[in-house]
């Protein structure tokens, strides 16, 4: 059978997590906070969230464009917590952030403290459900809500003033209350983030239009990278369809050798398949590209990944029957955690329209065959 | 080998000099329009790019084949009209035809002088095309063929068709088939014009009765012709599905451009369902440019035809049909008055492109028999 590209990157992930990523403490996470401190701990020593970080800042200084094939990687183990904000905030603000905040973001990587992000995170349907933030003199004001690991986090950033203000604060800092959402993700929880007044750590990273600017950078790579770790989700979900329908047997012959499940697990691989494509070109050609060619990339990267690993998913549970849904088998994990991501940063109906307008904008660049076989 | 850059800036160049012809909407006046452009794109050298030298080819690469099309589209110039010859028949030819039929027939096929058809299918073998029974048989000097095609595409212009017929009836289905090279003016071929959906006769049904084709107009051996015929459709699924795609990124661009145009660029007069459409068609577009690497990889590699050919054309069915879908439910009401072009869309084009864009999923083999290829040679389950 054909595989997607070999990558390299991803192959320590994979054996660190074959040995030390059991399904005790998988189970932990998600039945409990969708994070582990001492996991956190444990990868941040084998130098995950310094993949990214520059070299004359103690990392290894990749682009986070490399980053695709560590979070397919991620997704197909269904690893929970907050890997996403860990390795990309700290990379994207390092070299901007004042020195105090420097030194924190530092210390999250070196040891694996939660970074939380406040930040407006859904699509445009629901932003003004969401809340917003001021910052006015280095005080922030206001509350966000659905903040992914708001109370495990111990370092935030904050994505202020209509995104023309990025800053860090603490959150044990006075004037920053953090209530629990209630758990609706069994890889991650959320919390709405209240800040009356509080400090925020040094100077801000940026502010006016370099502050819009790294908003749109962060929203670009989580989005990238969410979207690969939901690629990583359907490949897992497709292969375990695969094998099942080749064991199970009714009418006297495997289940696989009925039309009607052929096409359906054609189409789960043609999804899977195709996105994993979609995931490895945009790695390819965002390895060096301008930040603001980031955007619309990953946005339709990420509607792809939205619409596409949630239909695999829902296929993978249909084509196992009832055993798919039971709570013993792993896939409605698998659904549950799709579907959470599926929101954050905008699902595929909200980024079909947001995609649009840009396009309209003029925004949509064409690659030539010849890029693409030189990349 | 010449550079790709260079060769892109050649051909980029040479549209940019020409006076691109304009098309008529009728068939008949279509066809001799596009065929006098293939002879002006072959005595440019544009034509058979990566076909060998002795063939009339130029002996580049697939890929500067690809480019030199990109480029076409992008200048908005239109396809030769041998497409079926120059894309899928006449590749076959050059990989499995013996010297005379590549020297004989290859360059006329390039140049347009002749225009090739491909008959495949019958009206009792379309997706079980194995089943075929236009028969020839063996009378000496030559193959004497029987029998029927249907939607055979061109049939009526048409001076040679890729023909498959069965050549021995007690062999197994695909055991029993031969690959024959007809020239359409052999005494005893009938071709009847059907009309199609988008009100063209572009597609035929074409009768054999007792036809006469010298046995030198087999494609490789007498009843090996089932894996021609497959290199033949591997062409109408992989690499066709590169080549459409710089036709749909550029049939997108103009659709973009039609309502920049009526928006004066700026957000407020655009409905969000405008904006949903076109990001719908965006990302579309963009699932399979990342495909399609895959497929470049495979042309560079001159991997032959696979079962990774119908995951493209899978994939390509259904991102054809989105775009265009998109683009005409914008039309809206308006699709019964086409000339009041709402939103800025030209209603013509995208009703037209829109119902061809339903033939897809048909012709090259049904989506649903691509799915069968995928579930059982791909993934490897078994024949129910
Ligand atoms: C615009 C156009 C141009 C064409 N040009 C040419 C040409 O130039 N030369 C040529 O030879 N042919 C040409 N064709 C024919 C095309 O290849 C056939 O129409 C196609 O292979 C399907 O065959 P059929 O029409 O007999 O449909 P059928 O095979 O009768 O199929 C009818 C329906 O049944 C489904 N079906 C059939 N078998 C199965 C199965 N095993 N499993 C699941 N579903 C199945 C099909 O998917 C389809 O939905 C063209 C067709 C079109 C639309």
């Amino acid at each position: 059978m054909a595989e997607p590209d070999d990558q390299k990157l991803d192959l320590p992930i994979r054996e660190y997590l074959d040995r030390a990523f059991d399904e005790r403490r998988r189970l932990g996470m998600l039945t409990g906070t969708g994070t582990d401190r001492d996991f956190l701990r444990a990868v941040a020593a084998q130098g995950w969230f310094s993949l990214a970080i520059p070299e004359s800042y103690g990392g290894l200084g990749l682009p986070l464009a490399d980053l695709a094939p560590v979070f397919a990687a991620l997704g197909e183990y269904l690893v929970p917590g907050p890997i996403v904000e860990n390795c990309v905030l700290p990379s994207l603000l390092v070299e901007r952030a004042s020195a105090e905040g420097r030194s924190a973001l530092l210390a999250t990587v070196e040891d694996g403290a939660p970074v939380g992000l406040v930040a407006p995170h859904t699509g445009s349907t629901w932003a003004d459900q969401l809340g917003s933030v001021r910052c006015t003199d280095g005080k922030l004001d206001g509350e966000m809500s659905l903040v992914r690991f708001g109370e495990q986090a111990e370092l935030l950033v904050v994505v202020a003033n209509d995104e023309r203000t990025v800053c860090l604060v603490d959150p044990r800092t006075d004037g920053v209350i953090v209530v629990a959402d209630g758990k609706g993700d069994p890889g991650s929880s959320t919390a709405t983030v209240r800040f009356r007044g509080a400090s925020i750590l040094g100077g801000p990273a940026a502010e006016g239009r370099s502050a819009v600017a790294l908003a749109a950078e962060i929203r670009g790579w989580m989005r990238m990278l969410v979207g690969c770790y939901l690629a990583g989700v359907a490949r897992w979900s497709f292969d375990q369809t695969l094998t099942y329908v080749q064991q199970r047997q009714q009418f006297g012959r495997p289940i696989g050798s009925f039309q009607a499940v052929q096409h359906i697990v054609a189409d789960m691989y043609a999804s899977t398949r195709s996105l994993e494509n979609m995931c490895a070109a945009a790695a390819e050609d965002l390895r060096d590209a301008s930040p603001q060619a980031v955007d619309l990339r990953a946005a339709c990267l990420k509607a792809y990944a939205a619409e596409s690993a949630r239909r695999v998913c829902e296929n993978a549970i249909q084509m196992h029957g009832g055993i798919g849904y039971t709570f013993e088998l792993s896939l409605h994990w698998y659904y549950e955690h799709a579907l959470a991501l599926r929101s954050w940063f905008g699902d595929e109906r909200d980024l079909e329209r947001e995609i649009g307008f840009a396009v309209l904008a003029g925004g949509a660049a064409r690659n030539t065959t010849t890029q693409e076989v030189a990349g | 080998m010449i550079e790709l850059e260079t060769f892109r800036g050649e051909a980029r160049k040479w549209f940019a000099d020409q006076n691109l012809p304009v098309v008529p909407l009728d068939i008949d006046g279509r066809f001799e329009v596009l065929r006098a452009w293939q002879r002006t794109l072959f005595e440019s050298g544009w034509l058979g790019i990566s076909w060998s030298t002795e063939v009339g080819g130029r002996g580049l690469s697939p890929v500067h084949q690809l480019v030199f099309n990109e480029e076409l589209v992008r200048a908005r110039a239109p396809q030769p009209i041998g497409l079926i010859g120059l894309e899928v028949v006449g590749r076959s030819i050059e990989h499995y035809g013996s010297d005379w039929q590549r020297r004989e027939l290859l360059p006329r096929l390039l140049s347009g002088e002749d225009i090739w058809c491909q008959g495949f299918s019958e009206p009792e073998a379309g997706s079980d095309l194995a089943s075929l029974r236009t028969s020839a048989r063996d009378a000496g000097e030559d193959f004497v063929v029987s029998g029927q095609k249907v939607w055979t595409s061109w049939a009526k212009q048409a001076q040679w068709c890729a023909l498959l017929v069965r050549t021995d009836r007690d062999a197994p289905k695909h055991k029993g088939i031969s690959y024959l090279l007809v020239d359409m003016s052999s005494p005893g071929i009938t071709v009847r014009p059907l009309v199609q959906m988008t009100g063209d006769e572009e597609f035929c049904e074409v009768f054999f009765d007792e036809v006469s084709v010298p046995k030198r107009n087999l494609v490789g051996e007498i009843n090996a012709g089932w894996a021609v015929a497959n290199h033949t459709l591997g062409s109408e699924r992989g690499s066709y599905t590169v080549r459409r795609r710089a036709e749909l990124e550029v049939a997108f661009d103009d659709a973009v451009a039609q309502v920049q145009s009526w928006s004066g660029g700026g957000r407020e007069r655009v409905p969000d369902r405008v904006a949903a459409a076109l990001g719908k068609a965006q990302i579309a577009l963009q699932v399979l440019e990342g495909q399609t690497r895959k497929t470049i990889d495979r042309l560079v590699a001159a991997a032959g035809p696979t079962a990774e050919d119908s995951l493209d054309k899978l994939l390509l069915n259904g991102v054809e049909q989105a775009v265009f879908e998109s683009v005409v439910d914008l039309l809206g009401p308006f699709r019964t008055a086409p000339n009041l072009a709402p939103f800025g869309l030209e209603a013509e084009r995208w009703i037209h492109d829109h119902y061809f864009s339903r033939a897809v999923s048909i012709y090259g083999g049904t989506s649903q028999i691509q799915r069968n290829i995928i579930a059982q040679r791909i993934l490897g389950l078994p024949r129910g």
